[in-house]
């Protein structure tokens, strides 16, 4: 079995996730993720994925609520929360995608 | 430029019409202000949890049969993972696995010929919240995020823009007349995608796929899709390749322009949602809910051949929703269906749309249409009559009866006395009825207008040029 991925694999993961690495982190996650990948793997061996799998703990059935409007969070309020807002929008860097 | 064959299929995203959203009771609405249609569901804050609403169900359902799409009765729902402001929980929740609907058709004319659009799926989803570029910040209003949406998903069965067009306006139909969305592609409840490849013969595999995003009209989804074909053939003229894309319509340069290359597939890393279980429709609640569905388009278009109205007639009627359920409701009567539309469609319409009016907004009953369209057949009423009562028809409760007896409408239906004022016409324009016997149809009408002013428009017109051209001839 591989012991390690790739150099690109791993700036492919990284790339999904948004998040900047170094040339050091690079090396050090060839080898930490592959290992995560291999436990992950284990489980596709278990399991064939596509009939009745189990989605929940328990063995409810899905609940319907009715269509109706109930009690909505006051802007204000829900803009504490946010590090920064243009009124009532929440501001976040540009980011242009679909 | 060689000939290729192209492929295409079409994704759309429509808003479903319900009060709250889909996993969370805040109210599902259009044009409020910035985030002031928000919970804590639809924000994302951990520990909540999703419930799912009834009516996007039993709105689904309606949308699954009017697409005769088959309906699963056992699904769950899945989350779709990416990295983007416009969902802050990181995942939407979607059907990857178990759409509700499948294997569905819309059937569309094309060149006189029918042809079945097939739809390969549908699922039920939730909508993401708005995101707005500035300069250099970008604004989220998660108004929309939790709006219940379907994605439909046809086959890569459309082999050109035309066709996408009839597709897109025969599914929009579709789904106003049985109430899933109100499809207005310019507020964003309807949202059409559409994915372009071509090839050189069918026995090919499909050429490279280019996705064309959020085109903002059917008009220019059609024109986007032979756009984009000009562009892969000229590309495959001069030997040249390209990586699977997604570009989008610029209707200012009239051409689509590229958006960003992909260079993977999807890596969306799909997993059953844990916080809802299995959902299982009944029998009873399949039912249920296609018991509200209202008389399909094409229904209609059969009954009203049925009842002899004219192509354009129906047309323009199932183009106005309103006027064809006020019709609907005279189906069991023996009611002139061409005759009524006509005058649903001439003056009763160009009231409604000068005073900005709805059918409902006036004072006519079904009673009262019945009336008036026998009052037209036994020639009661002539045409001129109906434009000098229709305000009043329309804005008094008064009977058409009443109507005629205040407003003093007698006309001469009576041959002799007709004949009588056709012959002091003729008299007075003897150069009329030689223009006449030498050809010119236009000296009929202006005799026709003397007729008319002689009898201060009171003659049934339909008898009153019958009777002249009786006269003109017997003059050869």
């Amino acid at each position: 079995m591989q012991e390690k991925l790739s150099i690109s694999e791993v700036k492919h993961v990284a790339e999904l996730a948004k998040i900047r690495i170094s040339d050091n982190e690079q090396e050090k996650y060839q080898i930490e993720l592959k290992k995560i990948f291999n436990e992950l793997e284990k489980i596709e061996e278990v399991k064939d994925y596509d009939e009745e799998i189990i989605i929940t703990p328990t063995e409810e059935k899905c609940q319907l609520r009715k269509d109706e409007i109930g009690q909505m969070v006051n802007p204000k309020d829900m803009l504490k929360n946010v590090p920064r807002h243009s009124g009532n929008y929440i501001e976040v860097p540009v980011v242009i995608n679909e | 430029m060689s000939n290729y064959i192209p492929t295409i299929g079409i994704e759309v995203h429509v808003e479903l019409k319900t009060r709250s959203k889909i996993f969370s009771n805040s109210k599902n609405g259009y044009g409020m202000g910035a985030n002031t249609l928000t919970n804590v569901i639809d924000l994302g804050y951990p520990g909540t949890l999703p419930t799912v609403n009834e009516e996007v169900i039993n709105i689904a359902i309606k949308a699954a049969t009017v697409l005769h799409c088959k309906i699963r009765k056992m699904m769950n729902f899945d989350r779709k993972n990416y990295f983007y402001p416009d969902n802050s929980k990181n995942y939407q929740i979607t059907q990857n696995r178990t759409p509700i609907g499948y294997d569905g058709y819309i059937e569309i004319d094309i060149d006189g010929k029918k042809k079945k659009i097939e739809i390969e799926e549908m699922h039920i989803e939730e909508d993401t919240c708005k995101s707005a570029h500035r300069k250099d910040v970008t604004l989220l209003d998660f108004n929309r995020a939790g709006v219940p949406l379907i994605e439909i998903v046809t086959k890569p069965c459309i082999s050109s823009g035309e066709e996408a067009k009839l597709y897109l306006e025969k599914l929009r139909e579709t789904l106003l007349y049985a109430d899933i969305s109100d499809c207005k592609i310019e507020e964003g409840s309807m949202r059409c995608d559409a994915n372009v490849s071509i090839r050189k013969e069918e026995k090919d595999p499909f050429g490279t796929k280019a996705e064309i995003k959020n085109i903002g009209s059917i008009s220019n989804v059609k024109l986007s899709i032979e756009k984009e074909i000009i562009r892969q053939q000229k590309l495959y003229d001069n030997h040249e390749t390209f990586k699977p894309q997604t570009r989008r319509f610029d209707s200012k340069l009239n051409d689509t322009v590229l958006m960003r290359v992909k260079e993977t597939g999807n890596d969306y890393r799909y997993f059953p949602e844990p916080d809802i279980p299995y959902l299982y429709l009944t029998d009873e609640q399949i039912f249920q809910a296609r018991k509200t569905i209202p008389m399909t388009p094409d229904e209609r278009r059969e009954l009203y051949d049925k009842r002899n109205m004219s192509e354009v007639n129906r047309e323009k009627i199932i183009a106005h929703r309103e006027l064809s359920d006020f019709l609907n409701k005279l189906v069991e009567t023996n009611l002139d269906f061409q005759i009524a539309s006509n005058l649903l469609l001439g003056d009763i319409s160009s009231y409604l749309n000068k005073k900005n009016k709805t059918l409902k907004e006036t004072k006519l009953t079904q009673e009262k249409f019945t009336d008036l369209v026998e009052k037209v057949i036994d020639r009661t009423l002539t045409s001129k009559n109906i434009k000098d009562l229709l305000t009043d028809i329309l804005e008094k409760d008064q009977s058409i009866s009443e109507l005629i007896k205040e407003k003093n409408i007698s006309n001469i239906t009576d041959d002799s006395i007709l004949k009588e004022i056709i012959h002091k016409v003729l008299e007075n324009n003897e150069e009329s009825i030689k223009d006449y016997l030498s050809g010119h149809d236009r000296a009929l009408k202006y005799l026709m207008g003397q007729v008319m002013k002689e009898t201060k428009g009171s003659a049934d017109p339909l008898l009153a040029s019958n009777l002249l051209k009786e006269e003109l001839e017997s003059k050869k």
